[in-house]
């Protein structure tokens, strides 16, 4: 009953709950695109920047990711990538080794990162063998071959066709040398990768590095990141039995956790105060109303009405306006996010460079998700309802004499 | 290996190699194992003697006109320890070339340093390779010794102010502490030295301090024995202070100074070719 007596009291003063519905549905569908938009721009960030070269996740040795020494390696690489593709979320694993060594080109020599690689399996979970800007990427018949980044070839003047050297220390601790052909340029547009990385199959790259066998690392890689992280306790377990680790993508870009953490309790903050100063708005309405239907609570007093049902009455018109204003917030929002989702938000091109550091694409899509377009309306409804109690305890006081003879 | 920002990460751990490995500062001891302590009146016939004056002198001292030494170095990681042993050539302050000859996996690398240029020879590859600028912080072999621990010999001397802090005796001679603070603007990567000499020109000891004055690692005289006619600090010892467990001993085992040594050795042809 109280709940019908609510609904008619909304309807009674229909411009003032118009006016009310429509700043909370307003501030619903604000809050709805653009959690999407954040969300969606961070979905981007993280999948763009790990598919280029680290994969969704890795399985590692313990302790590599602080120290990435080569002689912390996984003996049955092969066996476990094949173990974990079959893991559900999982689209494919490929082993891999890394060192740091000087290549060099006549008087010519550089500082670079090299990563051993099965060629046949690269492609299958990052996209950097389909970024050559020149030449082709590493086959499996290869063996002396290598790739390198397009700024680190142009660093070092060479082509593909050239050879380069290769020096760096071993994991026996002797020097590890070599000499590679290019074969292949890659051109990813995160500059670091395209000056300090190059690419040769992970057979040789044991023998140079006097591995005894397997690899410093698996890398995994899903249909999308989120299916890959739901994959992880499964992926964990696996990795637990061989006495290795799971690293998700937080430990394979804690510079890009730490960006997306500082950006989101930022916008929180900004959301936030959204929040409180709508909230505030809408109760003052409210409490309007009450101040102005102080005579008809006295004569539903007088008639014999205890003072809490008011009260709860109330507390009901009030969370009844907020979860039907959200709803239409949502569904507002929610059309808004989901036309853009198709269509995209260009950035221009400054931006857009600047995007394509951080490994995003020049048009921004927001993504829809459940918590994009609830977490907002949620937290407005949860903010009037608690905000409530302050004409309810006002109503609680009433006396009915009193009220009646109010103005 | 991470990308992309991660490479702030690839960096951070070059940063902490290089805090590890980058070394300067008295070169020419590793590069050939040439510090001469050329016999000079002692300093300890002077009333005060002055701290660069004491520094200068030692460094003059090790620095032979020229010297050839065979030394054993052992790396030892709380895992585990190699020893390999090389033949050192210097010339001058600034000239040095060694080549390993034990074991037989190391032997015949070989590193050239001439003023600030360095290469390093592979006999696998047969091939010299430069070594660039940037990458002379990074461990030399291996060791907690850098390719810049090879060169720059003399920047405590050029680059740094030097006061005695404190004085003392050591196997019947008088010793000095020496303060040795950079230069205002001076390329140096120290924040402090500390160097304790003895009267005669033996070194004693060096500590380096990082940019917040916390030392960092640290190089021991642990032997000093008449070598090539002269007393000489025979054993050495650099200790990574931040990383316990970890520490590079030179041991020298034959040294000759000041003996006339062909141009040819000091060449880029010569590192690959040796006739040595």
């Amino acid at each position: 009953m109280l709940l019908s007596l609510a609904w008619r009291n909304l309807w009674r003063q229909r411009t003032r709950t118009v006016l009310s519905l429509v700043s909370i549905a307003f501030t619903c569908m604000l809050l709805v695109f653009m959690l999407s938009m954040q969300l969606g721009s961070y979905r981007a960030m993280k999948t763009n920047t790990l598919n280029v070269l680290d994969g969704f996740a890795q399985v590692q040795p313990e302790g590599y990711a602080d120290d990435p020494d080569m002689t912390r390696f996984i003996p049955d690489a092969q066996a476990l990538a094949a173990r974990l593709e079959r893991v559900d979320g999982i689209s494919a694993a490929t082993p891999r080794a890394s060192a740091f060594v000087i290549l060099a080109n006549g008087e010519t020599s550089y500082g670079a990162a090299v990563i051993g690689v099965d060629p046949a399996r690269e492609g299958k979970v990052t996209r950097l063998p389909s970024m050559l800007s020149a030449g082709r990427y590493l086959a499996p018949a290869d063996a002396d071959a290598v790739v390198l980044g397009d700024v680190l070839a142009r660093n070092l003047g060479v082509a593909p066709g050239d050879r380069v050297t290769l020096l760096g220390s071993a994991a026996d601790r002797t020097v590890a040398a070599d000499s590679l052909r290019v074969v292949g340029l890659f051109h990813s547009g995160i500059v670091q990768i395209d000056r300090q990385f190059a690419q040769m199959p992970l057979a040789r790259f044991r023998d140079t590095f006097a591995m005894p066998g397997g690899a410093n690392v698996i890398a995994l890689s899903g249909p999308t990141l989120a299916r890959v992280n739901r994959a992880l306790p499964e992926v964990r377990a696996i990795a637990r039995a061989k006495g290795l680790v799971a690293a998700d993508w937080t430990v394979l870009q804690p510079a890009l956790r730490d960006a997306i953490t500082l950006d989101a309790s930022t916008s929180s903050a900004f959301y936030a105060s959204l929040v409180v100063v709508v909230v505030f708005i809408i109760l003052n309405t409210l409490y309007m109303s009450v101040l102005e239907r102080t005579r008809e609570f006295g004569v539903l007093l007088a008639v014999g009405m205890r003072p809490a049902p008011i009260g709860r009455m109330m507390w009901i018109e009030l969370i009844l306006m907020a979860a039907l204003g959200s709803a239409i917030g949502i569904l507002l929002g929610s059309a808004v996010t989901l036309f853009l989702e198709g269509y995209g938000i260009p950035l221009g091109r400054n931006l857009g460079g600047l995007m394509a550091e951080f490994g995003l694409p020049s048009r921004l899509y927001p993504h829809l998700s459940p918590i994009s377009a609830l977490a907002g309306p949620l937290v407005l409804i949860a903010a009037v309802s608690i905000g409530g109690v302050v004409p309810y305890l006002r109503i609680l006081r009433l006396e009915p004499i009193a009220a009646m003879g109010a103005a | 290996m991470q990308f992309g920002m991660h490479i702030d990460r690839t960096d951070g751990r070059a940063q902490r190699r290089t805090a590890g490995a980058d070394r300067r500062g008295f070169c020419a001891l590793l590069a050939a194992g040439a510090f001469a302590a050329v016999a000079l009146p002692p300093l300890t016939a002077l009333a005060a003697p002055e701290a660069t004056a004491l520094l200068q002198r030692a460094y003059d001292n090790w620095r032979s006109k020229s010297s050839k030494t065979t030394t054993r170095m052992t790396i030892h990681r709380p895992t585990w320890e190699r020893t390999l042993t090389m033949k050192g050539y210097s010339r001058g302050m600034r000239d040095a070339l060694v080549r390993f000859v034990a074991p037989p996996r190391d032997a015949g690398n070989a590193t050239l340093k001439l003023g600030n240029r360095t290469w390093v020879f592979n006999p696998k590859l047969n091939q010299v390779v430069k070594l660039p600028a940037s990458l002379l912080g990074q461990s030399w072999m291996g060791s907690d010794f850098s390719y810049n621990d090879l060169s720059r010999a003399d920047d405590v001397l050029r680059n740094y102010t030097h006061r005695i802090i404190a004085t003392g005796s050591a196997g019947g001679h008088k010793s000095y502490t020496i303060e040795a603070m950079p230069k205002a603007g001076a390329p140096v990567v120290w924040g402090k030295q500390v160097v304790k000499v003895r009267d005669d020109g033996i070194l004693l000891g060096v500590t380096y301090y990082d940019q917040d004055m916390k030392p960092v690692r640290e190089m021991t005289t642990d032997r000093i024995r008449t070598l090539g006619g002269r007393p000489y600090p025979a054993v050495l010892t650099m200790k990574n202070l931040a990383e316990p467990g970890k520490w590079t001993r030179l041991e020298t085992r034959e040294a000759q100074f000041d003996i006339p040594l062909p141009d040819y050795l000091f060449t880029r042809s010569n590192l690959s070719n040796p006739r040595d």
